[in-house]
This record gives C-alpha cells, structure tokens and sequence, in this order.
C-alpha cells in the first residue's frame, strides 16, 4: 500500500492506514459508523482522523489536493465537526451540541463526520450522552474518537465503535519524516527523532527550533545537578522555569498568529468601527488561550517528566550493558557518569522517583512541590 | 475581479446575506461574505455549516473573479455608502471598493479555505411568501427545543402532489398545518425534517414567491431549499424518523366547546399567573360556560368565568397555561373550537368562527392534557 495523497503524514502506520483506506474505497463490510483511533501520545491519532476524514469526503478517496481535502484538512470543511479540547475535561454541554450536529444531514451529501480527538477526556456523563448517538447515528454520520488507550473511554463507548490501533512509529520512520518534509540533514533528524521516541510533533520542533533543543538539554543537566537539599530545591525550580519558557514560546506564536486572522475576519484594524460582537469574540478567544497556556504547562511538566525517565532508562541500559541504542545519543557522556556512579537499583528507584512525580501531577499537586519532592527523591 | 453595483442593490443584499453569518464562528473564514462575479452577476454567500444564504444581483462585470471579505465590516461599510454606483475591484490580497469620493480597502480572507457551499436541490413547487411563513409560524410553536432530540426540533414538511403538510411536536403537544400549492410535478411525493428554528427566520424574510426545493438525487442530498426573488437559502435536514404523529390525531371526539379567541386568551393569561411553575390551568365546560380556575387554595388562585357553547358532556380539564397559550396564540380565527374526549385524552385546537364548524384540517393543535389529581 503505498502512501499518498492525504495518507502521507499518517507515519509508520502502514496497517492502520490500510483499513481506512479500504473503509474509504467502499469495501463491504469495511465501512461502520464508528471509529476509535487509540495510540500513544504522539503517534499521529488526530493526523489518522482528520486524514480519514478528508478520505471520506473526498471524491478521489483521498486525494490530498482537490478543495474538499485541503477544507478537511485546514478545519473549515462544512460537514467535518471537531470536537478537540484544550480544557482538562470535555462537558456534558458541549457534547450535546454534538449529538445535534450529529442528527443533520451532510451538506456536500457524501458524510457528515464528527472528530472527538480527545475521547479520554469526555466525563461520564458527556460519555453517556453521547451513547445513543454513537450507536445508532443517521445513516450519513461517522463518528471517529481518539484516545491514547482502549482502555481511556468507557466500556459503553469502546463497544459501540471498531478500534484501530496506531503503534509508535519507528524512529527510522519520523527520521525519514522529517528529512522529506522539512529537510532536515539526516543525522539531525536522526537525534531528533531517537530523542522525541516516536512523537512525531515533538520531534520536528527539536529538529527545527535549536532553542527547544537547548531547553532540553537544560531538563536533561538535572540528575547531575541534585546534590545536597539546596541544590535539589534550585534543580526544581531551574525545570519549572525551563518548562514555563518553552511553553511561553510555542504559545507566543500561535496566540498572535489566532488573534490576527480573527482580526481579519471580523474586519477589525481596517479604519472602521469595531463591529458589534467582535469584542466578545476576541475576550473569548483570549480567554481560550489562556486556558490553553495552563494545559500546555502541565502537558510541557509531563513532557520534560518523560525525557527524564527516558534519561534514566538509558542510564539502566548502559548499566546493564544491554547494547539497545540510547534515546539521548546526544548526552552520552552524562549518561556514562551517571551509570558509572550509581548501580541499577538507584536508577529503577530514581524512575519511581519521576513516575510518582507524574502521578501526583495528575491529581492537581503544586507542581514545584511535586518536582521538589521528585528532585529530593533522585539524589 | 472587477464590477460596478447599485448602491441600494448592493447593501440590500449584503445587508441581508450578512445576516444569517455566524456571530461567533467556529472558524475564522465563516465570518466572511464570499463575493463571485461571472457571467450571471454577482452573487453574495454566507455559511455557518447548517443554513447557507445566497444572494444574487445583477452588476455590470468587468472582470470574473472570487473574494472572500468579512461580511459585518462589509454590511456597515454598504449601510453608510452614499447613493452612488460602487465599484468593487481586487487588488493583490486587498478589495477595494470606491463609491463617488468614498474609497476602502479591505483584507481579503483565504478564499481557497472557505468550505464548499452546499449545491441548491432541484425546484419542487411554489407558494406565497405569506402563506408559507403563516403556516411555518403556526407549527414551530410546538417544536421541541431540546436538543437532546434532535428529530424534535424539526419541522416535518410532507408533500402529497398540491397539498403540503407541516407538523412538529415536542411530545406535549402536536401542531399540523395543511395548505395547497403548485408543485413542479403532478402527483410528487417528498418529506423531509428541517430544523424549525432555521426554517421560521428564513420564510419570515421572504417576500413575493417562495420556491421550495427538496433534495432528489445525489447532488443536494439531504438539504432544502428555500428561494425568492433571487435569494435562496439552503439548510441541512434532521434525519431520523419523526414520530406517525397521524395517529395520534383522533378520528373522533365526544363533546367539542366553543370559545372566542381573544378573550379566551387573555383569561387564560389572566388566571396562570397564580400558576406556580409546573401546575397547569383548569377548565371546565358547562352548558354555556367555561370557568378558567388556577393555584390552590393554600397559595393564591384565580378564576375567571367565559361564554362558550358546549355541545356533548361536560367535562373539566387541565392544560400546562403556556402550552394553552401558544396554542391559542397561534391561531388566526376569530373563535376557537376545543375537542376532547376524556380529560386524559388529548385535546383538539382548530380555528373556527362564531356560527361553529371547524372541521377542517387545515390546521389541528393537538395538547396533551396535564393530569388531575383527586
């Protein structure tokens, strides 16, 4: 099955891509009205949806050019509903309006799709509104849910739908990504897409931005920096900060790039009156990526968590001296002092030290007094 | 793009095309009002993914051409243009428009990113404007807003060769309207379930002809139409099945009162003010008399006594007074005839006149009527 059209940035998910591909085609019994896409963070599940989606929409099954993909794909296309949150949780209200918008009939008349990218995030109750407009949805409507886990949505939801499971791709496949799309030098793309381990969004921007290459190398400096109480503390404080600037940087861009096309298109800063209802549109807008920042924060945390249990998974490699290729080739030296410094049990009771870090910041704790305890906790 | 408009043609339309885009859009280009001249005029669109609105003008074209512009701006801009041909011309990544000594230039939006507009269904008949938003407003009352139900909220539009009916019902209460118009073809036969709301605000701004299209076929499946005087509308349909609400109708009843309307109304306004939330109106018919009664004896209540003519047994029954009232309100004749056969039957509302009637089916509000305890 060879990669086109609107597949080609679903990466290294040849057997995914190949049910919905042939879902798309009109084979029998390979279509249904109900999708849930899972896979780890990363491995491109609202790529595979909204890809789908174009498919489905589009006459040629997928083109990739004609105006109907480019509308899927740019989010504007009228018969393609995106239901993607930046909040911790998706409610029961806005579910609702979904359940609606699934009883329409599609406009351009070939499917009416709706896209929930964050099915794990749906409370219960949202969940069990959705039940009967999942199960029985009019004929021209498709659901397509995404979560990290089968296991992330309730069982009432998880048998109403057909799974598809996305893996982590390979690192040769988002090395070879990043070499086509942005053409990158191929060792870059290598390092970028070992030290991203599969995913495939936080790779390119290691990649592309030396900035965040740097910012992680600063997450990475901590296990040598934990010594004494005061260090640990300030060790703590140096990641909380590290992580706050990196999402301040994302932020910065996308916040600007928002509000000017919204700008635009209510027709502000052109010499006239502000319209009416442009005010409230902007504060809603701003509001929204505020509460966005707060999101990103926690998620930037988790992220910079996981390349430190990633750091001492390569520190246990080399102690063991299994011969698996390291995740961070570029701190090989780090890695080496730190291994030869402290034997396998330190190393496993430093991962329960990153992981119960994680935990209680699942469950809303202060996140430098997490990471303080978690930086106590590696010494 | 380049072409010369009527000042009033011009903010006309885009006055009105303008109107059914979204106050708060989802995505950034629906804000827009797409403007396409070729060899047919200029057209102006707006979408917000369900109700899509087209209007057409005719405009002197110089050159063929697309642009998409925010439609509010481009509303006021038309609203205050002095009474002069305007010119409109695309210019790089700006649209300008020049009228006498006034001249702007506007930010044009990424044409390419707006969605395609649904496809108009074929033509399927022709009724008058009035007749059509009379009869669309004398059933969405009963319309479900709950959108839990989405098949609810729609309005039932059933064409049977020149009778059309319209039903919606939101289990409380069932509104049918039934008017002849010409239809395209002898003989069709078409449904479908328009969302109420939509269809109420658009045959309330149509004037002249209302040309209805339901979808057949592929292209503009799914979809109605809505056209006069050179603007069109199109919405997406509800599917689903909507309830055999023919059935519920029944063939006959036992006793059938006759009221005036207005008064009627009022007192039945009057007297659920005492009616705390949720506790219905009670009436009672008697030879010669109907007593409106609401509230209980340990909180306020109310009674008022009204003529009316009863013909069959006396019978007491209680209504939720807002139901009542948008039933009554919904009537255009000068009295009401009320049919029931139990008081835990439903109850009839046909229009009638003084010299009684009302057999008709042009229109039947049916209501369920509220339990009475003890």
């Amino acid at each position: 099955m060879s990669l086109s059209g609107v597949w080609t940035d679903v990466v290294g998910q040849a057997s995914a891509v190949d049910v919905l591909a042939s879902a798309v085609a009109g084979e029998p019994g390979a279509m249904t009205h109900a999708w849930l896409i899972t896979g780890p963070p990363g491995s491109g599940r609202s790529v595979a949806a909204r890809a789908f989606a174009a498919a489905l929409q589009c006459a040629a099954g997928g083109c990739g050019d004609c105006r109907e993909c480019h509308t899927v794909l740019g989010g504007t296309h009228a018969d393609v509903e995106v239901l993607s949150t930046e909040l911790l949780s998706i409610g029961v209200k806005e579910t609702r309006e979904l359940v609606r918008r699934a009883a329409l009939s599609p406009a351009g008349g070939r499917w009416q799709v709706i896209v929930a990218e964050d099915a794990d995030r749906l409370t219960d109750q949202a969940a069990n509104a959705l039940l009967k407009a999942i199960e029985e949805p009019p004929p021209k409507t498709v659901w397509i849910l995404c979560a990290p886990a089968i296991e992330d949505v309730l069982p009432t939801i998880r048998s109403r739908c057909r799974s598809i499971h996305l893996v982590t791709p390979s690192t040769a496949a988002v090395a070879a990504v990043l070499v086509r799309r942005d053409g990158m030098d191929e060792n870059t793309a290598r390092v970028a897409a070992l030290a991203s381990q599969g995913h495939i969004g936080r790779a390119r921007r290691l990649a592309r931005d030396p900035d965040a290459r740097s910012r992680r190398a600063d997450v990475l400096a901590l296990p040598r920096k934990v010594g004494d109480v005061g260090s640990c503390l300030r060790a703590a404080e140096r990641l909380i900060e590290a992580v706050k600037a990196d999402v301040a940087a994302t932020a910065e861009v996308t916040d600007a790039a928002e509000r000017e096309s919204l700008k635009a298109a209510l027709g502000i800063g052109t010499g006239a009156k502000q319209p009416p209802g442009a005010a409230a549109a902007l504060k809603e807008l701003e509001k929204r990526q505020k509460t966005r920042a707060t999101r990103s924060q926690r998620d930037g945390l988790d992220r910079a968590l996981v390349d430190l249990v990633a750091f001492y998974r390569d520190v246990l490699a080399v102690q063991l001296g299994s011969g698996v290729d390291l995740v961070n080739e570029a701190e090989a030296p780090a890695v080496q002092d730190v291994a030869t410094a402290s034997t396998p049990e330190v190393t496993l009771r430093r991962i329960e030290a990153v992981l119960a870090c994680r935990t209680a910041l699942e469950t809303n704790a202060a996140p430098l007094l997490a990471v303080e305890a978690m930086t106590l906790g590696l010494r | 793009m380049k072409f010369r408009v009527e000042r009033d043609v011009l903010a006309e339309a885009v006055a009105w095309t303008a109107r059914s885009l979204p106050v708060r859009p989802p995505v950034a280009v629906l804000a827009g009002l797409l403007l396409t001249a070729d060899e047919n005029g200029l057209a102006l669109s707006g979408f917000d993914y369900e109700v899509s609105a087209r209007a057409e003008v005719s405009a002197d074209i110089a050159a063929e051409g697309r642009a998409l512009v925010s439609g509010r701006l481009l509303a006021d801009i038309c609203k205050s243009l002095p009474a002069k041909p305007v010119d409109i011309s695309i210019d790089g990544t700006k649209v300008n428009l020049v009228c006498g000594s006034a001249r702007f230039s506007l930010l044009t939006l990424p044409v390419e990113d707006y969605p395609t507009l649904p496809e108009m269904p074929s033509r399927s008949g022709a009724v008058p404007a009035d007749v059509f938003a009379h009869a669309v407003a004398q059933v969405a009352v009963a319309a479900g807003r709950d959108d839990t139900l989405p098949i609810l909220t729609g309005i039932r539009i059933e064409i049977d060769g020149d009778t059309v009916t319209l039903a919606a019902t939101d289990r409380y209460r069932l509104a049918v309207r039934e008017f002849t118009w010409k239809p395209e073809q002898q003989g069709m036969s078409a449904f479908a379930l328009v969302p109420a709301k939509t269809l109420a605000d658009t045959a309330k701004s149509m004037t002249g002809e209302v040309e209805l299209a339901l979808s057949s076929g592929a292209s503009g499946e799914g979809l109605v139409g809505l056209t006069s005087s050179g603007r069109r509308t199109t919405s997406r349909l509800l599917e689903g099945d909507f309830p055999k609400y023919r059935s519920l109708l029944p063939s006959e009843s036992l006793s059938y009162a006759t009221v005036a309307t207005a008064p009627f109304h009022e007192a039945v306004r009057r007297v659920s003010l005492v009616a705390e939330r949720n506790t219905p109106v009670r009436l009672s018919f008697s030879a010669g008399e109907l007593v409106l009664e609401a509230g209980s004896g340990d909180e306020a209540s109310a009674s008022e006594a009204l003529e009316a003519q009863l013909d069959g047994d006396d019978i007491a029954i209680a209504f939720n007074p807002t139901y009542l009232l948008d039933g009554l309100g919904a009537l255009d004749s000068s009295h009401v005839r009320l049919a029931f056969t139990t008081s835990t039957k439903p109850a009839i509302i046909t229009p009638t006149t003084a010299e009684g009637g009302g057999d008709g089916t042009e229109y039947r509000h049916l209501l369920m009527p509220v339990r009475l305890s003890g």
